[in-house]
């Protein structure tokens, strides 16, 4: 038997700040957090920083050996479980965490060491491992129950989280803290996203760089940030009075197995009726879709194609939109920060928007929110989509608390 | 400043640790430091004080003890 599963926390280290309030405050009025990287060893970038004060989550003695991408995890998790009116989490709580680089910085120090001084930092493998944030987060919350990290590219935390509410929804937890988390934004790894093609291009405007489904589309602008929800067995987070953000309905997960980082909508249909099926909803009981929407020239178009074939005659009732356009694309912490985003569209019944497009492609037949401030009250579940190098989807749906 | 008190400034800078609470015979561990962060502090000790451990330092556990090894190294290998 299935339990109903609670969002009763939310912790963010986002472009857009860490209070979720405010984060969904700006997204609402459509606010870019895109600007311009210029560090002169790599070309110029749009990127979309996260502002982050390590000094206020951790000593310097602590810092050891400690990855950008585990400290803001840390400060994630912890700032998700008060959220969640909680002192302390049960020690059989588990950790799910979605990461795709892991840590980024350290990767970069020790090669750059490697092929400077020839003197690599002792620290450098704990920093780097992909695992580090998860254990991080464990040994910071005290948690001894699972501690799981997901490397599925753009989809790890969305399946972080999809692990993470079954293993309460099947009564193998009462709780998980779950999310994701990147730092990517060194030269290296910036180069590396510039040569394979995919980032937007770069003029006199970084903050209107990234433009999901609009003809002038020209890539996706790298984000970084670390999202973490808590969620809780619904019965549970009742007994204790705690406010639910809204409940955890379902997932779905599922593989192209066509091409590396070619999207396919075959594959991404599956996911998304996987999704509705496991949550006992058809398309019509979904009022938004929080889109994968890179806004690279293919991704969009597929990901459009797959929607319509899931909606049908009815895909012109689905309102659609892609908050990369202003937030970034957070890869492998993208999926947990845009089901926040999700999430708090039903709890606060609004839609931020899809900036930045001018003229929608042709070939994107969905009904995008353009406009800021998009108020709907009527919204009662609403669904997110994250599409993976490597071929992974995953669709989460969640819906209204009643 | 003689190497005791170079080292007691250096953690101090690094891991911003009151330099009243350093003791010479206090272990490190005291401090808060476990293994990890003694391996942090002897690469930058290294590169501070322009010497090379051994690969595995043993038996250094308080600042009088790094100091005098510091010392020891920096007689036998000089710059």
């Amino acid at each position: 038997m299935k339990r109903r599963v609670a969002i009763t926390g939310i912790g963010l280290i986002s472009p857009h700040g860490d209070t979720p309030d405010c984060v969904f405050d700006a997204l609402l009025a459509g606010h870019s957090a895109v600007t311009l990287w210029d560090e002169g060893s790599a070309p110029p970038a749009a990127v979309a920083r996260a502002p982050f004060d390590p000094a206020r989550w951790f000593t310097r003695l602590q810092l050891a050996g400690v990855d950008r991408v585990s400290q803001i995890a840390v400060a994630a998790a912890q700032m998700a479980r008060e959220d969640a009116g909680m002192d302390t989490l049960a020690p059989s709580t588990g950790v799910y965490v979605g990461t795709g680089m892991g840590g980024a910085n350290a990767v970069e120090e020790s090669f750059r060491s490697h092929y400077g001084s020839g003197r690599v930092p002792p620290l450098s493998v704990p920093a780097f491992m992909p695992n580090a944030p998860a254990a991080h987060v464990a040994m910071r919350e005290k948690l001894h129950g699972p501690v799981y990290t997901y490397s599925i590219a753009c989809a790890s935390s969305a399946v972080a989280l999809a692990e993470a509410a079954k293993a309460v929804a099947h009564g193998e937890m009462d709780c998980a803290l779950a999310g994701g988390t990147e730092a990517l934004l060194v030269p290296g790894a910036i180069r590396a996203w510039h040569a394979l093609q995919t980032l937007a291009r770069v003029d006199d405007e970084p903050w209107r760089a990234c433009r999901p489904f609009s003809a002038d589309r020209t890539g996706l602008v790298l984000g970084e940030g670390a999202a973490f929800l808590v969620l809780e067995a619904f019965d549970d987070a009742l007994a204790r009075g705690a406010r639910i953000y809204a409940e955890f309905a379902g997932s779905g997960v599922s593989c192209d197995a066509t091409h590396l980082t070619k999207p396919d909508a075959t594959g991404q249909v599956k996911a998304i009726t996987a999704a509705l099926r496991n949550s006992g909803m058809a398309p019509g009981d979904i009022t938004y879709c929080n889109a994968h929407g890179t806004a690279t020239s293919i991704g969009d178009v597929v990901e459009c194609a797959a929607l319509e074939r899931v909606w049908g005659d009815a895909i012109g009732n689905l309102a659609v939109s892609s908050t990369k356009s202003i937030h970034g694309h957070l890869l492998g912490a993208a999926g947990a920060l845009e089901a926040v985003v999700t999430v708090l569209a039903i709890h606060r019944a609004a839609i931020p928007p899809n900036m930045h497009c001018r003229e929608q492609d042709t070939q994107c037949g969905i009904t995008l929110v353009r406009e800021p401030g998009h108020f709907v009250p009527s919204i009662n579940a609403a669904i997110s989509n994250s599409f993976a190098f490597g071929g992974t989807n995953t669709t989460l749906v969640f819906k209204r608390a009643t | 400043m003689n190497t005791l008190e170079q080292l007691t400034q250096l953690i101090h800078d690094k891991f911003d640790i009151e330099k009243s609470s350093l003791q010479p015979d206090l272990p490190l561990s005291e401090y808060g430091l476990d293994s990890l962060a003694l391996a942090e502090l002897l690469f930058t000790i290294e590169e501070e004080f322009n010497v090379k451990f051994p690969d595995r330092p043993e038996n250094i556990d308080t600042l009088k003890k790094l100091a005098v090894a510091i010392d020891e190294l920096r007689a036998s290998q000089p710059v």
